[in-house]
Formats: C-alpha cells, sequence, structure tokens
C-alpha cells in the first residue's frame, strides 16, 4: 500500500518536472526528461502492480478532504507520512501482475471530450476549453459513485479536469517541482494548474484561471481541509487509479510525447507531439489496459509538455 | 600523496558583483574550470557566458619568519609522507594564480525557429597546447563552440606620420619630414579575440568537447550525436556518433560525455546515461556507432530502487594522463575501468553513499540530476571529485587512503591546513561530524581541476573557485 502512495506521489513529482522542463530556460532538457520518464515507468509498474484492490471498491471511509484549489497556500493534506523511501526492491519483485483495475473506466471517464480537441487548443483556446470542459466535467462527475477527494494532496489531479486543464494554456509552472518532501504530502501533478496551489505557491497560480465549469461541480464536494488525512487517501486512491494509471501508462510505455521531435521544437513540435499519441492506436502504446478513449484527454496533457 | 595545506588560498570574486556568501547572482555560478598543459594557466567559466584565465605567478625563494605548522595529526590519518623543507627559515614559495585575462565567450542567443532561447553558460573549456607565443582554448555553450586566441600585446608602435600620438589623422599637407615607427613598450595588455565559431552542428544540447591529440581535430558531443571538427573549418564537421533512434519513441540512453584517448589520436569514449562507457575507434568505420569496447557493470539487484536509472546515469568521464585508465563519475560513486577490462571496473569508490537512503529527497529538489565531474592527479595516482556542502573528495588508488575535505570561507586563512571532515552517517555524532541531515545541498562542488604535474588543484563552489596547493617546496 505504501508502494502504491509512494509510487504515485513520484509519478507527481515527475509529471512536475516534466511540465517544468517546458518553461526552462534553454529548452527542454533531454537527458534530464528521458530520466524522470524512466523513473515514472518505475513508479508506474509498482503502481499498477501493488496488490490492493480492495481499497479501490470500499466507500469513502473518511470525510473526502477539498480544499478549494482557488484558493492559494491551501494546505496540502495529502498521504500520511511514509513518503520517505522507495519501496524496497523486493516487494516490488513480488508484485504479481498488474491486473485490469475494475472500477478504471468508469472513474473519472471522458467520453471523447479530448479527443476532439484541436491541435490548437492547446496553443490558445482557454476560453473555449472550458465550456466544454464543463460540460464533459459534469458527465464525468456524474459516472463517479464516490465522492471524490478534490485533495490538493493530488488525488483528483487526475480526474477529468485535471487534462482539461492541462489544455487551458494557463502556462504557470506547478512551481512545486522545487518544493521539496517538507511539506509531507505530495503535490499535484502539472496537468491540473487549478491545484496547485495546493503546495503554498500563490505565485504559480497567478496565471491560471480557474476553469469555471468545473468549479461549482466540485465545490460541494469539497469539504474542509481538516480532514483526517486516512480517509482523504483513500478516497485518493479510488479517484486518481484509473487515470493516474493512464497518464503513467502513457508516458511509461514510450517517451513519444516529450521526443516526436528533437527537444528544440516548439510549436510545430508540440503539435506533432499530440498527434502522435493520438494517431497511434492506443492498443499499441498502453499494455493491457482498456484505456483507449481515455488515452485522448491524456495525449493532449502530453503536448502540453 | 603529500598533505593538503591550503597555502595561498585565492578566493576569486567576479569584479563586478557585491558577493558575500549566501548572496550571489546566477551569472557568477561557476560552470567549468580547466587547466591548460603546463598548469600555468587556469581557465573558469560561468553561467553568464564569461571566461577567465588565472596565470600563475613566477615562483620565488623567500625568507621566511617562522616556519610553517605542520599538521602532525593530518599525516599521521593518512600515512602521508612529510614534506621536507629545505632549513627552517627558508622557504620555496609557490607562485600564485592572478586574473590574466576576462573576456564574454558567448551571449545568450534566441532561436527563432524553434523559438527557444540558447543559454550562454559555458559548458566546457579545453585548452589548446601552446605552439607560439599565444593561448588558444575552445569554449562552449549548449550549441556554439568557439576558438578564442589569447594573447599578449606589450609593445606599441609610435612614430606614425600620418597620425599623431592621440591617434589623430594628421593634414598630408603639414608633414615635411618622414619617420620610421619604431615599437615602444607598453603595460602589458591581454587580448581575447574569437579566431572560429563552429556553429549550428548540434541540434541537442552539447556536453562535451575533447581536443584530440593531434592537435588537428577536437570532437564536440551533444545528447545523441558527436560531431569531429577540424580546427580550420568551421563550416563543416564530421558526425562520427549518432545514436538517435529512428523512433523518437524507442529512446533508452543519451551520451552524456566524451573523450579523447591522450596519446592515440584514433580513439575515443563516450558515457551514457545507462551508466556504459563506449570506446571507439576512428579507424574502424567513418560512424563509430559500433564500438570497439564496451565497458557496463552488472547492476546489483539488491540497489535497485525507482532511481537506479538515474544514479548510474555517468556524468563525467575521463581518460588517466597513462590512457591505461578511464574513470567515470555517477551520482554516488567514481570508478575506475582498465581499458583490457569490460567487464567490471577494478576499482570503486563512495563519494557519498549516505545519500543512498535519501534519493526520493534528492529527486524532489532535483539534486539528484547534479553532474559532478571527477579529475585525476598529474602521476594518476590520486583521483578527486566533489560533493554537497562544499565538500570534496580525494582517493588515494594505491594507499585505498581517502579524505574529504571543504572549501568554505572559514578554512580560507592563509597559511591554514585543511582539515579532514567527516559526515555521520547515523548514532552518535563526534564533535567534528556532520550528519547527514545538516548537509547544506545548496552547496555543491561540480567542477574541479588539477594541475598537471604539481599538487594544485582548482575547486568551483557556486560562485568561488578556491585554489589549493600543497605545502612542499
Amino acid at each position: 500500500m505504501e508502494f502504491k502512495l509512494e509510487a504515485h506521489r513520484i509519478v507527481s513529482i515527475s509529471l512536475g518536472k516534466i511540465y517544468n522542463s517546458r518553461v526552462q530556460r534553454g529548452g527542454i532538457k533531454l537527458h534530464k526528461n528521458l530520466l524522470v520518464s524512466l523513473v515514472l515507468r518505475s513508479a508506474r509498474q509498482v503502481y499498477l502492480s501493488d496488490p490492493c484492490p480492495g481499497l479501490y471498491l470500499a466507500g469513502p471511509t473518511g470525510i473526502p478532504t477539498v480544499p478549494p484549489p482557488q484558493q492559494p497556500g491551501e494546505p496540502v493534506a495529502g498521504p500520511p507520512s511514509g513518503w520517505g523511501e522507495p519501496p524496497p526492491p523486493s516487494a516490488r519483485a513480488a508484485l504479481p501482475e498488474p491486473e485490469p483495475q475494475p472500477q478504471r473506466p468508469s472513474v473519472c471517464h471522458t467520453p471523447g471530450a479530448g479527443s476532439s480537441e484541436p491541435v490548437a487548443a492547446v496553443a490558445g483556446a482557454g476560453d473555449a476549453l472550458r465550456g466544454g470542459e464543463a460540460d464533459s466535467a459534469a458527465a464525468a462527475w456524474g459516472r463517479v459513485e464516490r465522492p471524490r477527494a478534490v485533495a490538493s494532496g493530488g488525488g483528483s489531479d487526475t480526474c477529468p479536469e485535471g487534462p482539461r486543464a492541462v489544455r487551458r494554456p494557463c502556462g504557470c509552472p506547478p512551481a512545486r517541482e522545487e518544493q521539496p518532501a517538507e511539506d509531507g504530502s505530495p503535490a499535484p501533478p502539472a496537468p491540473c494548474p487549478r491545484k496547485r496551489g495546493a503546495a503554498g505557491v500563490g505565485g504559480g497560480r497567478a496565471g491560471c484561471p480557474a476553469a469555471p465549469g468545473s468549479t461549482p461541480l466540485k465545490k460541494p464536494r469539497r469539504n474542509s481541509e481538516e480532514q483526517p488525512s486516512t480517509g482523504e487517501e483513500d478516497t485518493d486512491e479510488e479517484m486518481e487509479t484509473g487515470n493516474v494509471a493512464n497518464l503513467i501508462s502513457i508516458f511509461g510505455s514510450s517517451f513519444s510525447g516529450l521526443l516526436r521531435k528533437s527537444p528544440a521544437v516548439g510549436r510545430e513540435g508540440e503539435e506533432a507531439e499530440e498527434s502522435g499519441p493520438e494517431a497511434a492506436e492506443p492498443g499499441q502504446i498502453c499494455c493491457d489496459k482498456p484505456v483507449l478513449r481515455d488515452m485522448s484527454p491524456w495525449s493532449t496533457a502530453i503536448v502540453a509538455f | 600523496m603529500k598533505c593538503f595545506s591550503r597555502y595561498l588560498p585565492y578566493i576569486f570574486r567576479p569584479p563586478n558583483t557585491i558577493l558575500s556568501s549566501s548572496c550571489h547572482t546566477e551569472a557568477d555560478i561557476i560552470s567549468t574550470v580547466e587547466f591548460n598543459h603546463t598548469g600555468e594557466l587556469l581557465a573558469t567559466g560561468d553561467k553568464g557566458g564569461r571566461v577567465v584565465i588565472f596565470q600563475r605567478e613566477q615562483e620565488v625563494l623567500v625568507e621566511e619568519q617562522t616556519p610553517d605548522v605542520v599538521l602532525g595529526s593530518i599525516l599521521r590519518v593518512l600515512k602521508f609522507s612529510l614534506p621536507s623543507l629545505q632549513s627552517k627559515n627558508q622557504v620555496h614559495r609557490r607562485g600564485e594564480y592572478n586574473v590574466y585575462s576576462t573576456f564574454q565567450s558567448h551571449e545568450p542567443e534566441f532561436d527563432y525557429l524553434k523559438s527557444l532561447e540558447i543559454e550562454e553558460k559555458i559548458n566546457k573549456i579545453r585548452w589548446l597546447p601552446q605552439q607560439n607565443a599565444a593561448y588558444f582554448l575552445l569554449s562552449t555553450n549548449d550549441k556554439t563552440v568557439k576558438l578564442w586566441k589569447v594573447s599578449e600585446r606589450d609593445k606599441r608602435p609610435e612614430g606614425y606620420n600620418l597620425k599623431d600620438e592621440e591617434g589623430r589623422l594628421r593634414d598630408p599637407a603639414t608633414i615635411t619630414t618622414l619617420r620610421v615607427p619604431v615599437l615602444r613598450p607598453m603595460d602589458l595588455m591581454v587580448e581575447a579575440t574569437p579566431r572560429r565559431v563552429f556553429a549550428n552542428a548540434h541540434t541537442y544540447h552539447i556536453n562535451s568537447i575533447s581536443v584530440n591529440s593531434d592537435y588537428e581535430t577536437y570532437m564536440s558531443a551533444d545528447d545523441l550525436r558527436i560531431n569531429l571538427w577540424n580546427f580550420e573549418i568551421t563550416n563543416q564537421s564530421f558526425n562520427i556518433v549518432d545514436i538517435k533512434p529512428a523512433n523518437m519513441e524507442e529512446l533508452t540512453e543519451v551520451i552524456t560525455a566524451a573523450e579523447f584517448h591522450p596519446h592515440h589520436c584514433n580513439t575515443f569514449v563516450y558515457s551514457s546515461s545507462k551508466g556504459t562507457i563506449r570506446l571507439c575507434d576512428m579507424r574502424a568505420s567513418a560512424l563509430c556507432d559500433r564500438h570497439t569496447k564496451f565497458f557496463e557493470e552488472p547492476e546489483d539487484p539488491s540497489n535497485r530502487s525507482f532511481f537506479s536509472e538515474i544514479i548510474s546515469s555517468i556524468s563525467d568521464v575521463k581518460f588517466s594522463h597513462s590512457g591505461r585508465y578511464i574513470m567515470t563519475r555517477d551520482y554516488l560513486t567514481v570508478k575506475v575501468w582498465d581499458l583490457n577490462m569490460e567487464n567490471r571496473p577494478i576499482e570503486t569508490y563512495q563519494v557519498h553513499d549516505y545519500l543512498r537512503s535519501k534519493l526520493c529527497s534528492l529527486y524532489e529538489n532535483d539534486c539528484i540530476f547534479d553532474k559532478f565531474e571527477c579529475v585525476w592527479n598529474g602521476s594518476d595516482s590520486v583521483i578527486m571529485t566533489g560533493s554537497y556542502n562544499n565538500f570534496f573528495r580525494m582517493f588515494d588508488r594505491n594507499t585505498k587512503r581517502d579524505v574529504t575535505l571543504e572549501a568554505s570561507r572559514e578554512n580560507s586563512k592563509p597559511r591554514a591546513i585543511l582539515k579532514p571532515r567527516k559526515v555521520c552517517v547515523g548514532g552518535k555524532r563526534r564533535k567534528d561530524e556532520i550528519s547527514v541531515d545538516s548537509l547544506d545541498f545548496s552547496k555543491k562542488i561540480l567542477h574541479t581541476a588539477w594541475h598537471p604535474s604539481e599538487n594544485i588543484i582548482a575547486v568551483a563552489a557556486t560562485n568561488n573557485l578556491y585554489i589549493f596547493q600543497d605545502k612542499v617546496n
């Protein structure tokens, strides 16, 4: 269990780094991004191999912690401590083959919302996206049976708002990349700028308009911030599983999004990157998970990188 | 090996910045340090694209009033031989390094086609052997290599006919006599001029340059390709290594460092992010994608973690002066390989193994991506590399002894002798030890250099340069 949380945290951090690399001076550093993707792959393997299926199907054990993402400096109520170290290798080796997570297709399923997004949407059409996001967000919310723990701890980052949020060209770096672990919790991954404030970086969100479409949907589910971390972590688990798995399967199975062209390619490369994962057969990219439609919003997420 | 003392500490500060130990501009961070082939000159490059060259003073014999302090305890611990003095009151004084020349090598550029800024940070400096009165060095940023000529001027012509002493043109009608201009001495002026610019040959970021022993060619390596240049030709280069896969999705490793063999002009090595080293022979084929030798140590499965791949990535590779060995630096260790044995290194030294349990935090704060360099001493008996908290480590290959030293202002008194430091990894911390958790990871020593023949080392600690000399005549 801890391995899964650790793996998830590492995935979040890695995604933050990849996202940050986009805005770094001097262009994307190929070597560093390659190493980050390798870590992502390892974390994904652990994440998908960790045999704790029972958690996913259980209802919320506690009140979900959903701090409003727009508030700057919101405290991060993340998974419990124990993040410190990666799982012992023997544990990883002993983990069984990943089984398809039964709830995954139902969680945060975004039917075609992402796939229909044009490439240009990445570059600029933030406002246009929000309308579409609201609809598909509503649909996704409806499909999710458990209350979502939109914790700044990163659980809900992987829900539908996540990829769509990434397509908003808010351009704010997650900024949590530089924040060491003393927060005590994982910061939200890059794709969800609205929740980036969880790491306490108000500045990082300065350029991030919220997604009005999704905000009202999330408000009713948000509770006060001082929620038991255990409850939040459980709900984090069930909420994030599907999409994190999708996302890391995309990153893990190939480096395509980042390296479709040389790292020094700008707009042109981004478009190519996006078309790459989308154009490829979903079955080819993902190993054994049914992630067909889920791929699209995430592949668009990659474009931002 | 002699005891390392601080004989004449020299702390370098860029002249146009106000510095304290805690605040400095990013542009002043030293990004490379290199002695020239005689050790007379020491070049540093920084993030702001500047190159500063230090020159060593001539040595003098001076009378000393009091004998220098000899730190017996250190010598006992390390079992090094005592330096001998000519007499109690007479010491052969080593030359100091003083600033010789400063110039702006690279400027920030913007690639309009790709909408990317090209950093002006100097990634590497390599000297050419001296062939005439001028000095030549190569400096490179991410994309462009430049050949600089550093020359002295200490005479100037005077007595022109058409110009007066201030340089103003004279009206030819006023000239009644002619004279021959003569050279008169002037204050020494050191000027640096760019003689060649080798540009537009690299799609990815250049990480290494290496001058060939034939002194006619050099190579530049980026993440996926290595190009061979002739010094005289700037608009062409040969691509000798290309590891870019046809489908970038299949990319698994990148080139991290490359170097020519010190004597064999056809041989070079390059290291990869997977912890492997390939030795290539340019006589075998024009494109050296197929290696001649492949050095890899099997991974220890008990050490496997999320970050195994990152910490196995080699950050620096250096041939020994003899050409018989190569030394590689990965995140936690330094390894010495014999060129004749490919399956494992002959020596492995742990630099800071106490960080192995902290890899996750180091990943978060990006320290795990730090690229440490490593250097040989002149006789290939001692190797040195940097660590955190402004520590640097030396390993004596013969005695298997090692020492941790610190480059800090507190130790910067003249004649002070560097005290060995120790990191306490657990349990009770002794008085002088420092615990792992109090290490300052923002103070890292990535770049060091060792004089080619003497025990003089240059250590770059963020924006300060420390030069330590051995206390021996």
